[in-house]
């Protein structure tokens, strides 16, 4: 299983980048709400992994 | 990978602004209800703050540095305009803005159990980013 890994890169204009590998499905928000800590997000982008594991809305049958 | 994502730095919590400013090397004043920033003419606007670096602490400053705690939350930099030309413009700020994100980003990475992997410096055309690695524990 690969690691999970979070890189926080913080320059010196005031802005910071967040990099999280190896989480899958909600484990991944949470870490991105621990470090991003109230600031404001310019830009977010999902990978594929992200959904790995995000159980599709089950279609209710009627029978 | 998972997700990747940017952020504009926003200073709220006042323990790591005083730690922050304390690396820098000043001496800081802390006032929960707010104190008056000095006036170095009389003309000058009255201005109030909640932390506080007197101008005696800033090397060539006409007036003093606050940080005031707005109604969101947030602490901003009150910087006169002169002074913001004088070294303590978007760069000086910058820099702190930098060492709170440091020191928030460790605090945080340590009580919710996060491992630091690794800390590094790299120098940018842009100046120094600061590079931290955190691993969850198993």
């Amino acid at each position: 299983m690969e690691q999970k890994t979070i890189t926080i890169t913080i320059d010196e204009q005031g802005t910071a980048a967040i990099d999280l590998e190896g989480f899958e499905g909600r484990g991944c928000e949470k870490a991105f709400e621990d470090f991003r800590g109230g600031d404001r997000v310019t830009m977010e982008r999902k990978k594929p992994a992200y959904y790995t594991n995000q159980q599709p809305e089950q279609k209710k049958s009627q029978r | 990978m998972s997700k990747y994502a940017q952020l504009v730095t926003e200073v709220r919590e006042e323990k790591y602004l005083v730690e922050a400013l304390k690396e820098m090397g000043y001496e800081v004043e802390v006032h929960p209800e707010g104190a008056p920033l000095g006036r170095y003419y009389s003309e000058q606007e009255d201005k109030r703050a909640n932390i506080i670096i007197r101008r005696s602490q800033l090397h060539g400053a006409f007036g003093d540095i606050g940080f005031a705690r707005q109604t969101d939350g947030r602490l901003v930099a009150i910087v006169d305009e002169l002074d913001q030309q004088c070294g303590y413009g978007a760069k000086w700020l910058g820099r702190v803005q930098q060492l709170y994100k440091e020191k928030q980003t460790l605090a945080t990475a340590r009580a919710k159990g996060y491992i630091l992997k690794s800390r590094e410096v790299v120098e940018t055309r842009d100046g120094q980013q600061v590079r931290l690695q955190f691993v969850v524990r198993r």
